[in-house]
C-alpha cells in the first residue's frame, strides 16, 4: 500500500509505523495493543483511499483478508504461549477455520466490491436492496449481540 | 461457569461496526470490504453453541509410598460439540505430572474420552488432588468458558522408610510379652542364670549336668521376652530446608522407620509432635496405630510459634514410665532443648537423634558471617556436651547418611556410659 501510495507514502508513514508499533507491543503485552493495531492499519488504509478520491480499489478485498488473517495469527500466537499438550488435530483445525473465513470474507468482499463497480447503480431496485442489505446486517449484529 | 471473551472479540465488534457505518458516512465500499471477514467471524462465533462438558476425576489409589507413581484418570463427556477443551489438574509442589498437567482436546457432541495422568509423589504428605480446572473455547478462541469440574481426591502419600537391621533398645521392658529380651529372671529363651531348685519349679527346667555336679537339683533361669514402650519425640518449633531438602522431611522419614520396626517386634509406640502444634499419640502396638502414626506424621509441618511450652502439658499416658524416648530434633529451638532436659530430670530414657542442619546451611565468605557461624556451631556442641553429662546419648546424623550409623552410635555410647 505504501509503495502504491507514491507521493503520499510519507503522509500514510505515521500511520502505518503506529500500527506497526501496536502489533509488536500486542505481541508482547499479551494482546493488549491488539485492537489499536488492527484499528491503525484499517483507518490508514481508508484514510488514504478518502483523502486520495480514487475510484473503487479493486485490492480492497485482498487487503481485508491480509488484515483479519494479522488479527487472527496474532491472536494465535499469543494463544499459543502456554505450553498445552494438545492434539494435533485442535492446530489443524484452527487453521482450517481461519483460512475458511478469510477466503469467505475475501468472497463476501469481492462480491461487495464488485456490487459497487458495477456502472447505472440507481434505481428503486437498488435501494431496496441497499435497505434489506442493511437491515440484514443490523439484526445480525443485535442477534450476534444476544448470543454473546 | 465463567464466560470469557478474548481481546480480540471487542476489536472484531468494533472493526465490523466501524467498517459498516464508515462504509455509509464515507460513501466507499471499501470500509464495508475492510469488515466483511470480521463480521463473518463474529457471526461464526456467535453461532456456536454453548458447551455443556461434564467431568469426573479419580486416583488409582489413595495411599502411596514417597517415590511411587500413580495413575489419575479424567472421564470426559460433553453434550454438544465443544472444538477446543483445555483440562489443568491443580497439583501440590510435592506432586508431579509427566508431560505437565495441561491437555487440549476436541470433544464430538455426544462424545466421551478418558486421559490418564501418571503423577509422581516427590515427597511425603496429605494432598488434595483438583478440582479440575476446565475451560472450552471455540473454533478462533474469540470466546471461551471457564470453570472449575469434579470432586478433590484426597491422596496420602506416605513417607518412604529405610531398612534397619537392628534398632535401639531401651533399657527397661514392659509386663507384656514381646520381642525384647528382659533384664529380670522368668520363663524365656534366652539363658540367664543357675539357681537351686524350688518347690514349684517345672522338671523341664532341671539342669541335669549342673545337678549331677552338685549332687542336688539346679534349676535354668532364662530372661523373659517382653515388650518395651517407645516414644518418637519429633521437634516441629523449626527446620532448616534448602533445595527441595530440609531437616524436618528425614526426621518424618526416621519416625516413619522407627515406629514401623518398633511395631513390627509387638512394641508399643507412641507419637509426640512438639512444636507450634502440639499433637500426641499414646503409646499402642499393632498396624493400627502404624497407621495412626504415619497419619499424624503427613500433617507434621513446621509452624512458627513462639508459645512457651513444656513437657508437662502433655497428657500423663503419652510418656509412660520406663520408655524410651527418640528424640528427632535439629537443635534448632531452645524450647526443645529444655524439654529434653526436663525429660532426662524425669528419668526417662532419653535417645536424642541430632538431625543435622549443617548441610544444608553454607556459610557466607564474609569474615562475620563465618565467624557468627562459628560461634553457633560451638553453641550448638556445647548443648550436646550437657547433654552428655546428663548420660544422655547425643548422635548427629548427618544428610546422607543411613540411619542405622547413628544408632549405632547409640549402642557404642551406651556400652562405655550407663545413665543412672
Amino acid at each position: 500500500m505504501l509503495a502504491r501510495a507514491g507521493a503520499s507514502a510519507w503522509d500514510l508513514t505515521p500511520g502505518a509505523a503506529l500500527g506497526t508499533l501496536l502489533l509488536g507491543a500486542a505481541l508482547v503485552r499479551g494482546g493488549a495493543f491488539l485492537a489499536g493495531a488492527l484499528w491503525s492499519a484499517g483507518g490508514t488504509y481508508i484514510g488514504f483511499l478518502a483523502a486520495s478520491g480514487a475510484t473503487v480499489d479493486p485490492t480492497a478485498p485482498l487487503v481485508a483478508a491480509l488484515l483479519f488473517l494479522c488479527g487472527e495469527l496474532s491472536g494465535w500466537s499469543l494463544d499459543e504461549r502456554w505450553r498445552v499438550r494438545a492434539e494435533p488435530s485442535l492446530a489443524w483445525r484452527r487453521a482450517a477455520a481461519v483460512g475458511g473465513l478469510a477466503l469467505a470474507g475475501l468472497t463476501v468482499a469481492t462480491l461487495a466490491v464488485a456490487l459497487a463497480a458495477l456502472p447505472g447503480g440507481r434505481g428503486v431496485a437498488w435501494t431496496l436492496a441497499g435497505a434489506a442489505a442493511a437491515v440484514g446486517a443490523a439484526g445480525t449484529g443485535v442477534w450476534a449481540a444476544r448470543r454473546f | 461457569m465463567t464466560r470469557l471473551a478474548s481481546p480480540r472479540l471487542a476489536a472484531y465488534a468494533s472493526l465490523a461496526a466501524a467498517g459498516l457505518v464508515g462504509g455509509l458516512a464515507l460513501g466507499r465500499v471499501e470500509a464495508v470490504a475492510l469488515a466483511a471477514p470480521f463480521a463473518l467471524a463474529l457471526v461464526a462465533c456467535a453461532a456456536a453453541s454453548e458447551p455443556r462438558v461434564r467431568l469426573r476425576l479419580s486416583l488409582e489409589r489413595d495411599r502411596v509410598v514417597e517415590g511411587d507413581e500413580l495413575q489419575a484418570t479424567l472421564e470426559l463427556a460433553s453434550d454438544g460439540p465443544v472444538h477446543r477443551l483445555e483440562v489443568l489438574v491443580p497439583l501440590p509442589a510435592e506432586l508431579t505430572a509427566e508431560g505437565g498437567t495441561v491437555r487440549a482436546l476436541r470433544l464430538r457432541a455426544g462424545e466421551a474420552r478418558t486421559l490418564h495422568l501418571t503423577l509422581q509423589c516427590r515427597r511425603w504428605g496429605a494432598f488434595r488432588v483438583g478440582p479440575v480446572l476446565v475451560r472450552a473455547s471455540d473454533a478462533l478462541g474469540l470466546r471461551s468458558r471457564e470453570g472449575e469440574a469434579g470432586d478433590g481426591q484426597p491422596l496420602r502419600v506416605y513417607p518412604s522408610e529405610e531398612t534397619l537391621r537392628a534398632l535401639l533398645q531401651p533399657l527397661e521392658t514392659q509386663v507384656f510379652a514381646g520381642n525384647q529380651v528382659a533384664r529380670s529372671r522368668g520363663e524365656g529363651i534366652e539363658f540367664a542364670d543357675l539357681r537351686e531348685w524350688r518347690a514349684g519349679d517345672r522338671v523341664r527346667r532341671v539342669n541335669w549336668r549342673a545337678t549331677a555336679l552338685r549332687g542336688a537339683l539346679w534349676v535354668n533361669e532364662q530372661h523373659p521376652e517382653r515388650n518395651t514402650d517407645v516414644v518418637l519425640f519429633l521437634d516441629t518449633f523449626a527446620e532448616v530446608r534448602a533445595g527441595g531438602r530440609s531437616t524436618n522431611d528425614r526426621a518424618v522419614r526416621a519416625a516413619a522407620t522407627l515406629a514401623h520396626g518398633y511395631l513390627q517386634r509387638r512394641d508399643r509406640v507412641g507419637l509426640v509432635g512438639f512444636g507450634g502444634y502440639l499433637t500426641w499419640l499414646v503409646p499402642q502396638s499393632g498396624l493400627r496405630q502404624l497407621y495412626a502414626i504415619v497419619d499424624a506424621l503427613l500433617t507434621s509441618d513446621i509452624v512458627a510459634s513462639y508459645v512457651l511450652r513444656g513437657v508437662e502439658v502433655l497428657p500423663p499416658r503419652t510418656l509412660p514410665p520406663k520408655a524410651l524416648v527418640l528424640a528427632l530434633t535439629p537443635l534448632l529451638d531452645e524450647r526443645i532443648a529444655a524439654a529434653l532436659l526436663d525429660l532426662r530430670a524425669r528419668g526417662y530414657d532419653l535417645v536424642v537423634v541430632e538431625v543435622s542442619p549443617l548441610e544444608l546451611l553454607a556459610p557466607a565468605a564474609e569474615a562475620p558471617s563465618s565467624l557468627a557461624h562459628g560461634l553457633w556451631r560451638l553453641s550448638r556442641a556445647a548443648l550436646r556436651f550437657r547433654y552428655e553429662q546428663l548420660g544422655v546419648p547425643v548422635v548427629t546424623w548427618r544428610d546422607g547418611v543411613p540411619l542405622a550409623a547413628p544408632l549405632e552410635e547409640v549402642k557404642a555410647f551406651r556400652r562405655l556410659a550407663r545413665p543412672a
